[in-house]
């Protein structure tokens, strides 16, 4: 009996230690071995010619975030001045920045420079991934793709420096953004300093002519005309970037690349740009005509994310802000007939809160694409400044093609050069009302910011004129 | 040692019967009259002795002059003169906590005689009776250097445990929970408002014991992930005899406590109206020509049918009388071979918020069968269904500041507006509760929808089990082998309406999200003890593999076809991916501990155990983690024994040890990776940079040394135990913060940076003042102290902010003061010349806000314009306790008994962010302090001038210093007040216990802090943002009644 028992204890002991033995090496490394399952390894990033094409658009994905160009930036460009009145006093929704109060810890006003800035980090990786992966991409598409997010980190660095610097035409010495141009992984290379806005500016118009020169004359589909860059896409941003330096010249010679000479203004090259006959017909589905230049595309499954829809702060969304029917609000100017389509069909009423646009008409999900750059804008882009240093009969025939779209019956009469620049600018604030341009349009021109929620003009002096650079970038980059 | 004697008492038991009479009697718990089997029985100062048998009962012959000692485990000892008694029953006091006798150290017990390390064990008793979800709840107080918070009163709203401070900045610092055997995660698991604990998942009433293990040196054996200390929960097992039926019930009710006090509707009107008439004095656009009357009001009543004034008690509206009740039943019992313990438990929580509820049902089987001589089974087995329900209480970490939040709306929604119209429809206006005949829209939702409409549920349907064998293999040499599976299924449901509250613009939303979270572990240990003459020598190998992989996926529905449907399973326009993920993380470990002790006196242990963490670097994943210990019994000592000390000190014990220990709870599984995450521009799928990943990521490491001191007195009546502990904790792993303009995803990168230390003293005295007759007082104090200092981070100028909820900036954790300081601008009172807030710049200058004053809102006090103080945040004060503890009393008269457990804490300050929202001169309603605004020149008030809309002179807009406030408090935890029936009771009913207790939690607050409360973390567990109230609901008290009966 002993020996029996004695004989199973040898036994158990050698099965034990065959267990422990086993769970030891059997284990090892692989056990230990546990992979991201959802997301794609850096490594293989660059793999096929899809995964490029996806990184090409993860970065329009980027810079038409909920957070930065397809919905705050925008609507903040438009809730700082004089035609919107708040409704909610949520310091989520930007009521801060309306009153003129905004300060540089301010969450949403630091999403601008951090989406920006990861959006351009992106772009240097790819730059930089895309050199050294050169074997894995049709050459012709590398070049596209390089001319795109060329393009993109434009755009960005154009929005940024807007907001978070002087203008250009009161301080194009003083200290505008850092400039980041090599891609960052690591903890490296914290510090840097602002370059002056003239230095950002110069980067900016570098890479337009560099993407202008690579990108394709057009695509295959109207979608994709729309959301991807082509080269009038590029020229088109130019003129934007030209009016706001005062290089009146310079938007001329670019605008002249897609606008003909006389009405009706169109672009006789590569992609057709033309105004709709209907104003509306652009700011609905299927949002792909000729006169968008270029809109960030949304979805069910892409939509702005909350709080940062158009259609949540200017719409039944929620209603964030409706418009100022008073004193200096846009909806208050006589120069602003009710037989204007824009006035008649993209405006309506609660009547217990008042006026607000109905250019973006979708509430939830919120699929309305945003605009960035419509051709309308081209057109008073060049109209300003051929009014400025060119044809002023040019200037007005371009004012009279927007107005008269929408308001055939208009007469804007004889208008001296003073005239017709206030008669162009009012212009901007019909036509571009809701799209993002209201703010930066006084700002790039030096002026006073006439903010309905302050109650009161701030001067190009004060601090608030510009939003401060975000706290967390101060506190990490002492280079600043 | 005990077995050699045992024998040799019965060899000697034999020898001396002559002159001795026969006494008998029965054995029984002083706690609840259960008969207690295997007590010792001696004769003081011979070696004859016995034992109690099944039913408690003994026989034990001896002299008139005799002194009769009862010893049995975990009670006090009992001294007896026999003199003429020939029945003798004996009722055993337990022991409270500190006195018990053995110590679940991980891997294996040890007598506490033996333990060289510092451990506390809670007996799972008083934790069941109390009106708590998870066990966490309960152990507030109850052992030293242990700090529990309950963050508000939402029901199984994860507590904040502290095993001895912070033990990380970026990591979990909740101590390590093992049930069991099997470690468990402690995080709330929920998405949406319910929250849900997993930890309540285990029944309290299932529980015999907690250990909690705090230095290194014990807790070092759990090395990967012990750096924050160790619960071990060891639940209930058979004992040997007949089979003995529980029932434990109780029933209560709970009300919200320390609600804040604000304006009636028309306090509200009279004052947001003279706000108004303040503020287009300095802005005629401050409120629109359409929103006010010719007067300038905008706030006007509204009537009910009867004629009488809308005012409503919004407090009153949200919060309720709950009821709750709990039962459980146990049956345990057994023979030689085989024990078992069966229990069901059922509880039944209502939170005094409305909707909010907390239910599980709850089974568990364990059993233990010695098969043969040379091997043992245990088996365990719980299955578990909890349902979390609560509303959008905004009292969820991230939820402070939703705009349904139900927390926020009962102080702030406006009074003079009434939840439901006249004809019994919602009060509704777009997104909030209509406006009536107000002329300004209100801004918060209506909460009658909330409650009513809108659901959030989390369920858990939970299995936990494990098998043990234990072989031994020759005397002294074990082998066991325990394999531990844990799988939860958790199903959430959330649908929010679409009138009102957060899925009005989406017009109705549904989320449901499924998540599965695969838990196992299998240990493998080699066992060897044994003694040589007077040396004692035990050793313990083993393997430790763990992998826990968590899968959800879910799905949300927007824009509701018709708004009929209120469930997922309605019609929605929009149909989303959402909540999906995958989590793996595996652990492999290798340990080995040898223990020695020379005859009782002097003991040496040292543990050492390889950790590898599939969550860090391939090249850095495994650690060496280890501890050594000393002990030197000194009453066992010859010349102690000798000495006259002896008559007063019963032992004497100095113990020290130290360790290192890994924190290898690393949030993020994949950290060491950099990856692209996909998604979609408009229908074109995308890839975008998405991590910046850490190949050099490494093991965050934790030194602590402990020195300690147990001392007992008159006969153990009076014990105390003291220990110093110094914890460094190294390579801090940090979100290292990088510029924005770097463009790394979410501007952070994981790395070892950084260090800090917690260091302080612990006390814990246990006694006995009172026991006499019928009468016994027994007490416990426990009282620790704790300094957390971080002493590199990054570098010395990259401070690490944190914010509530991701919208406001509270939180600085910088170097050279403990972690997470409140963050904010040093205010100065109230101008009473203007009104107007004084702020302090930094460089000690002060200036002044005027709302609304344009290019003059910032002023300096002789009223030249100045820049905005906002940007001059200064360190305000530290949110973690430098003290606190527990002083629970037991005291007995006859058959009643009284217990009183007060909680003690502070030398921290608490940033009151619900007062700023309360003094916000928005819409929103005002706390009764604003009737002190000032008014007229010269007035002294801490209230500025109020101007509508302004949200910066009350620190809304940023942290002022005027809302931090000291957090120190004493609190009757709880008061409990118990009858035992007799035993002649009963009679022949077969009944052998009945109590029955009436008990109040929180039944007193002693606090200067102005809030709901002061243990309240708005940010639930987090190391970088505690100290913060924003918007939380208050706590509850509680009255419970209960009973204990027994067969």
């Amino acid at each position: 009996m002993n020996i029996i028992f004695k004989e199973i204890g040898r036994t158990k002991i050698s099965a034990v230690a065959l267990a422990m033995l086993m769970s030891i090496s059997s284990c090892k490394e692989s056990f230990l071995e546990a992979v991201p399952e959802t997301n794609i390894s850096d490594v293989s990033a660059f793999d096929t010619p899809a995964r490029v094409l996806s990184q090409v658009n993860g970065i329009y994905g980027s810079v038409k975030n909920g957070n930065f160009l397809g919905g705050r930036y925008p609507i903040y460009n438009d809730i700082r001045a004089e035609e919107f009145v708040n409704r909610t006093t949520n310091n989520v929704t930007g009521y801060a920045t309306y009153q003129g109060n905004q300060d540089p810890g301010d969450t949403y006003i630091g999403n601008f420079w951090t989406q920006g800035y990861l959006t351009i980090n992106r772009i240097n990786l790819f730059l930089e991934g895309l050199a050294a992966n050169s074997s894995k991409v049709d050459a012709t598409l590398a070049t596209q793709y390089s001319g795109e997010v060329k393009f993109i980190r434009a755009l960005t660095y154009f929005s940024l420096v807007q907001i978070f610097a002087k203008p250009y035409v009161l301080d194009k010495a003083g200290p505008g953004l850092p400039l980041r141009l090599k891609g960052e992984v690591s903890t490296a290379n914290s510090e840097l300093k602002r370059s002056t806005v003239a230095e950002v500016y110069d980067q900016i118009l570098k890479d337009l002519n560099e993407a202008e020169a690579a990108l394709p004359d057009d695509y295959s589909t109207p979608l994709l005309r729309t959301t991807r860059a082509h080269k009038n896409t590029a020229i088109a941003l130019k003129t934007r970037v030209l009016l706001a330096k005062g290089d009146f010249a310079g938007v001329i010679t670019e605008g002249n690349k897609i606008v003909s000479a006389t009405a009706p203004f169109k672009s006789s090259t590569r992609v057709p740009h033309a105004l709709q006959a209907d104003v509306v017909s652009v700011f609905r589905a299927p949002y792909t005509s000729t006169e968008s230049i270029l809109s960030f595309p949304m979805a069910d499954t892409n939509s702005p994310g909350t709080q940062n829809q158009l259609g949540y702060y200017f719409n039944m969304g929620n209603l964030e802000y409706y418009l100022n029917n008073s004193g200096s609000g846009i909806l208050a100017s006589t120069k602003w007939p009710a037989s204007d389509d824009r006035r008649s069909k993209m405006i309506s009423q609660d009547p217990k809160i008042g006026f607000y646009p109905t250019k973006f008409s979708n509430v939830s999900p919120f699929l309305d694409y945003v605009p960035n750059i419509r051709y309308a804008e081209v057109l008073l882009n060049v109209a300003e400044a051929e009014a400025e240093a060119g044809s002023t009969a040019r200037a007005q025939a371009l004012l009279e093609a927007v107005r008269n779209r929408s308001d055939a019956s208009y007469k804007f009469g004889t208008l001296d050069k003073a005239g017709l620049i206030d008669a162009i600018l009012l212009e901007r604030r019909i036509e571009l009302l809701a799209e993002g341009f209201r703010s930066n349009d006084v700002l790039r021109r030096g002026q006073p910011l006439n903010s309905f929620g302050a109650g009161a003009l701030i001067q190009p002096t004060a601090a608030n004129y510009i939003y401060g650079i975000p706290l967390t970038e101060q506190q990490t980059n002492p280079g600043l | 040692m005990r077995y050699y004697l045992f024998i040799f008492c019965l060899f000697c038991s034999g020898l001396v019967l002559a002159q001795d009479k026969s006494i008998t009697g029965t054995i029984k718990a002083n706690d609840d009259g259960s008969v207690l089997p295997g007590v010792s029985i001696l004769v003081k100062g011979t070696t004859t002795g016995t034992t109690s048998n099944a039913d408690g009962t003994y026989q034990i012959n001896a002299g008139a002059n005799a002194t009769l000692v009862y010893s049995f485990v975990g009670m006090h000892t009992k001294e007896i003169v026999v003199g003429n008694l020939s029945v003798i029953d004996v009722s055993l006091m337990s022991n409270l906590q500190e006195l018990s006798e053995v110590v679940v150290t991980g891997y294996a017990v040890q007598k506490r005689t033996e333990f060289t390390g510092s451990a506390s064990t809670i007996k799972g008793k008083g934790i069941s009776e109390r009106p708590v979800q998870s066990f966490g709840q309960g152990l507030t107080g109850q052992a030293a250097g242990v700090n529990i918070t309950q963050p508000n009163g939402l029901l199984n709203n994860p507590p904040v445990i502290r095993v001895r401070g912070l033990s990380s900045l970026t990591l979990s610092s909740f101590p390590l929970v093992v049930v069991d055997g099997i470690p468990i995660t402690a995080d709330n698991v929920s998405d949406n408002a319910a929250t849900n604990n997993p930890l309540g998942d285990i029944n309290p009433a299932d529980i015999e014991s907690i250990d909690i293990l705090k230095d290194a040196a014990s807790s070092a054996i759990y090395g990967s992930r012990a750096a924050a200390g160790v619960l071990l929960i060891t639940t209930k097992r058979g004992k040997t005899g007949n089979a003995k039926v529980s029932i434990d019930s109780w029933a209560g009710i709970s009300n919200a406590v320390r609600i804040p006090e604000v304006l009636n509707a028309q306090q509200y009107m009279d004052h947001k109206n003279g706000a108004i008439a303040n503020a287009l004095a300095l802005n005629p656009n401050a409120v629109g020509a359409a929103n006010r009357d010719s007067q300038n009001r905008s706030f006007l009543p509204s009537y009910n049918a009867d004629g009488t004034m809308i005012d409503t008690d919004w407090a009153d509206f949200i919060y309720r009388t709950a009821f709750s009740q709990n039962h459980n039943v146990s049956l345990t019992g057994g023979s030689e071979k085989t024990s078992y313990y069966f229990s069901a438990g059922l509880t039944d929580q209502d939170g005094f918020l409305k909707a909010n509820s907390f239910q599980r049902r709850s089974a568990r089987l364990n059993m233990d069968h010695k098969a043969t001589k040379w091997l043992r089974l245990s088996f365990n087995i719980n299955y578990n269904n909890s349902m979390n329900k609560a509303p959008a209480s905004g009292s969820n970490p991230g939820g402070a500041f939703g705009s349904s939040g139900l927390g926020r709306l009962a102080m702030a929604q406006i009074p003079n507006l009434p939840p439901y119209n006249e004809d019994g429809s919602y009060n509704l206006e777009n997104n909030t509760i209509g406006r009536k005949n107000n002329l300004l829209p209100a801004q918060f939702s209506n909460p009658a929808t909330l409650i009513d409409l809108d659901k959030n549920t989390s369920e858990n349907n939970r299995l936990i089990s494990n098998l043990g064998a234990e072989f031994t293999l020759m005397p002294g040499l074990t082998f066991k082998t325990t394999y531990s599976w844990d799988r939860r299924n958790t199903e959430e449901i959330r649908f929010w309406n679409p009138y009102n509250g957060d899925g009005f613009s989406y017009q109705g939303d549904a989320y449901n999200r499924f998540q599965r979270a695969d838990n196992w572990n299998w240990i493998n240990t080699l066992a060897y003890n044994k003694s040589f003459g007077k040396h004692n020598v035990g050793v313990v190998l083993g393997t430790d593999a763990q992998k826990r992989r968590t899968t959800n996926w879910g799905a949300q529905r927007q824009g509701l076809a018709d708004y009929f449907f209120t469930d997922f399973q309605g019609n929605f326009g929009t149909n989303l991916a959402a909540g999906n993920g995958i989590t793996q993380v595996s652990y492999l470990a290798y340990l080995g501990s040898v223990s020695y002790n020379y005859s009782g006196k002097y003991f040496l242990s040292a543990n050492y155990r390889r950790d590898g963490n599939s969550a860090l670097s391939e090249d850095n994943r495994w650690g060496n983690f280890g501890g050594v210990s000393a002990g030197w019994t000194i009453s066992e000592e010859d010349f102690f024994k000798s000495s006259n000390l002896n008559d007063v000190v019963s032992s004497l014990r100095l113990k020290a040890s130290w360790g290192r220990v890994g924190n290898g709870n690393v949030s993020n599984a994949y950290g060491s990776y950099s990856t692209f995450g996909s998604s979609l521009y408009g229908a074109a799928p995308t890839l975008a940079f998405n991590q910046a990943g850490n190949k050099d990521l490494k093991w965050e490491t934790s030194e602590q040394t402990n020195i300690g001191l147990d001392v007992s007195f008159l006969n153990d009546r009076i014990t105390l135990e003291a220990n110093y502990y110094n914890k460094n904790i190294d390579n801090l792993i940090l979100d290292v913060p990088q510029p924005p303009s770097k463009g790394i995803p979410e501007n952070r990168i994981l790395a070892n940076v950084g260090s800090m230390y917690n260091r302080g003293v612990e006390l814990g005295i246990t006694a006995v003042p009172v026991n006499k007759g019928n009468f016994s007082w027994t007490t416990n104090l426990n009282f620790a102290t704790n300094k957390n200092m971080v002493t590199s981070l990054v570098n010395d100028n990259t401070p690490i902010l944190t914010n509530t909820s991701g919208l406001e900036a509270t939180n600085i954790t910088k170097v050279g003061y403990s972690a997470a300081q409140i963050y904010g601008v040093v205010t100065s009172g109230v101008n009473p010349a203007n009104g107007r807030r004084i702020f302090n710049r930094k460089d000690g200058t002060q200036v002044q806000y005027m709302h609304l004053g344009g290019a003059n809102a910032w002023t300096t006090l002789d009223g030249k314009a100045a820049s905005s103080a906002s940007n001059q945040q200064q360190i305000l004060g530290n949110t973690l306790p430098t003290w606190f503890g527990g002083f629970n009393n037991t005291l007995k008269y006859g058959n009643f008994d009284l217990g009183l457990n007060f909680t003690f804490s502070g030398g921290n300050y608490i940033y009151n962010g619900s007062r700023a929202g309360l003094l916000d001169q928005r819409v929103w309603n005002n706390s009764v302090e604003v009737l002190n605004a000032w008014k007229t020149e010269g007035q002294q008030t801490n209230i500025p001038k109020a101007i509508y809309g302004d949200n910066i002179s009350n620190g809304s807009a940023f942290l002022i210093s005027e809302n931090v406030e000291k957090g120190d408090f004493l609190r009757l935890q709880t008061a409990t007040l118990g009858y035992r029936f007799p035993a002649s009771a009963f009679g022949k009913t077969g009944i052998t216990g009945l109590r029955i207790y009436a008990s109040v939690n929180n039944a007193f607050l002693w606090t200067k802090y102005s809030g709901v409360d002061p243990e309240i973390s708005t940010n639930g567990d987090s190391n970088l943002a505690s100290g913060i109230e924003r918007n939380s609901i208050p706590q509850a008290r509680a009255f419970t009644f209960g009973l204990n009966l027994s067969f």
